[in-house]
């Protein structure tokens, strides 16, 4: 098959989402001139698929392409998110004041500017022994330095040296709860997570509502309004229903249970109603505490003195979690993140 | 040891007792023709360490294993000195005059300490490199990593640069605890090794566990098939048919089912709330 085929594939899946590189294409030709033209569905998944979730779109784009076209419908995803950043209007407002106000209650251009403020707040993650280690002044014997110190000494290890396993923080996963009756809410706290993601490089951050979003990648943007507007892109139920357990099985099977929740603090940002089983979301709560250090749940209707957790979903979480907290403001967020080095 | 076509990769897999379908072959094939390392991933137990070790079988070649971890690093992964004989020497050499040769030869290669991947870069092609687990090593990690099999050269400051004459076989696994970086993938072949089909999983516990009679073998497939479709927090690999499959077989049974599969089933499910989704399904409780 002549390599203009093969690379016209390639654009077509770089089309269809596929970061395919054109050494990626290099390497598609090259690996289709090895095999015989029945394999060639083989040579374009080991060379221009880099990633299980891609195979679908791979095969797709391949059907499409070599075999007979398949139609298949392509909802675009709607995007409800809407940054618009005002400046003038922003700085009017107090920081403190700012500060206190609850999310919900914000107007667009205050949120911009908490944005940059958020860009600002420090999470405390509590921290664990690494394996590595690192110079200290006792511990155990470091012999590599010990060597060095001894040629100053004719040979002799006079001046001995110490190292100490070195302490790490802990992975931070943020689970936040984008559905309709955390709109209110829900774009600050994906600004939390952009800022929390920016601030250290053991953050993994989660969209649900009816279903989950890894949105670490698309948050990682530096500039706040790219970030959001790359994860509008890549969450499709904004302001839909909640169905926390399943959202947390989606988790904790695809990614928690394989490691990422090991040993990791793990932040649900949500009202806790769930139109889903709340037994299911019992069960998965659990579990997710078997995995993390803590859990810590954020529920932005604490604001009200008077809340109760009576919601069925909540009542149901409520035993497996470390620490249940507010998170409706920055100043609730910020005594949160205080608190959290001592979990 | 160079293959001429896929078929011969499946055909030399088979002789070990690998059975890999088309996919995984045509991958193997191309790795090895291409000299680019092999990404595999897919869920625990469906083969991937084993693909590494049989590669090495197959080629008659060294493995080296190199697995990895939270907090791995380039001392326990490339090279390390001898701390320990090192300040040995340095006494012996306290007497008297210190001629400078002796120093040097403090650091000479004698007490170079090998670790995987500068064992691999020295054997060279006749090495199979398996990095295991490489999601659960550190980001800064990969990317040494990466500067390592991109050109398989590894420089020592006080000896020089070691490389490989010809690159050894790479076969890299992952778990997808977290996303590789596009980097990494990008020098290396993928494969997403999927669990087998009924008639492969009876094939491969046959050739993996030769006690077990051919019934046996396709009443314990079709058994964790239906494990599989079962909402399970683990699912149960080809690795656990096999160990299943024996399991029974050491006690005579003839079939996956009744009072011998409920003995047994802690080889193919292992988490408590799977198991009584198992029985449920299998022994219908």
């Amino acid at each position: 098959m002549s390599e203009e085929i093969l690379t016209r594939f390639g654009h077509a899946l770089r089309d269809a989402g596929l970061a395919v590189g054109t050494g990626r294409i290099a390497d598609f030709c090259r690996a289709a001139a090895l095999l015989s033209p029945d394999d060639l569905y083989w040579a374009g998944r080991a060379t221009l698929v880099a990633r299980a979730a891609d195979i679908p779109v791979y095969d797709e784009a391949f059907a499409a392409f070599f075999g007979p076209p398949v139609e298949v419908p392509r909802q675009p995803p709607t995007v409800r998110i809407r940054v618009e950043v005002d400046a003038q209007t922003a700085l009017a407002s107090p920081v403190e004041l700012l500060k206190e106000k609850s999310f919900a209650a914000c107007s667009q251009a205050e949120l911009a500017a908490l944005a940059e403020l958020m860009q600002r707040l420090r999470l405390a993650v509590p921290e664990r022994r690494s394996r590595r280690r690192a110079a200290a002044r006792s511990g155990a014997p470091d012999l590599r330095r010990t060597l060095r110190r001894s040629f100053r000494t004719g040979g002799e290890p006079v001046d001995r040296a110490w190292r100490e396993r070195r302490r790490e923080q802990r992975r931070l996963v943020l689970l936040l709860d984008v559905s309709g009756s955390m709109d209110a809410y829900s774009r600050a706290l994906v600004m939390f997570a952009h800022g929390a993601l920016r601030s250290g490089r053991r953050v993994e951050a989660f969209c649900f509502g009816t279903r989950l979003t890894r949105v670490t990648r698309a948050l990682a943007a530096a500039d706040v309004d790219e970030a959001l507007r790359c994860a509008a892109a890549e969450v499709v139920d904004w302001d839909g229903g909640t169905r926390i357990g399943e959202a947390l099985k989606a988790f904790l099977d695809e990614h928690g249970h394989g490691g990422l929740a090991r040993g990791a603090l793990v932040l649900i940002c949500s009202d806790g109603l769930e139109v889903g089983d709340p037994e299911l979301l019992a069960e998965q709560m659990a579990r997710l505490s078997r995995l993390a250090h803590r859990v810590v749940w954020l529920n932005p209707l604490q604001e009200d003195p008077a809340y109760e957790p009576l919601a069925r979903g909540m009542k149901a979480a409520l035993p497996y979690v470390d620490l249940f907290a507010s998170g409706h403001s920055l100043a609730s967020l910020e005594e949160l993140g205080a608190a959290l080095a001592h979990l | 040891m160079t293959f001429g076509s896929v078929d011969d990769v499946e055909q030399a897999l088979r002789a070990e007792s690998y059975l890999a379908d088309r996919g995984l072959a045509t991958a193997i094939f191309l790795a090895l023709r291409m000299r680019r390392p092999l990404l595999l991933e897919g869920e625990a137990g469906v083969g991937k360490t084993e693909v590494g070790k049989t590669l090495a079988q197959l080629l008659a070649a060294r493995l080296i294993r190199l697995q990895c971890y939270e907090g791995i690093d380039a001392a326990q992964a490339l090279y390390e000195w001898d701390y320990s004989r090192q300040l040995l020497y340095a006494r012996t050499l306290q007497e008297g005059e210190v001629a400078a040769e002796r120093v040097a030869a403090l650091y000479g290669p004698e007490f170079l300490v090998e670790r995987p991947l500068l064992a691999a870069i020295r054997t060279g092609v006749g090495a199979v490199l398996l990095i295991d687990e490489v999601d659960r090593a550190d980001d800064e990690f990969e990317a040494f990593l990466l500067e390592v099999l991109s050109d398989f050269t590894v420089t020592v400051p006080e000896i020089g640069t070691i490389a490989a004459e010809e690159p050894p076989a790479v076969v890299i696994t992952s778990n997808r605890t977290r996303e590789l970086h596009d980097a990494l993938k990008r020098r290396c072949l993928y494969h997403w090794i999927d669990f087998p089909d009924l008639e492969r999983e009876v094939e491969i516990i046959r050739l993996r566990a030769p006690g077990v009679s051919e019934a046996l073998a396709r009443s314990v497939a079709a058994a964790v098939a239906r494990l599989r479709s079962l909402d399970l927090v683990k699912r149960p690999g080809a690795a656990e048919a096999i160990d299943w499959a024996e399991a029974l077989s050491l006690l005579g049974a003839e079939s996956a089912e009744g009072e011998a599969a409920r003995e047994t089933l802690g080889w193919a499910v292992k988490n408590r709330e799977d198991t009584a989704r198992a029985e449920a399904e299998l022994l219908g409780e």
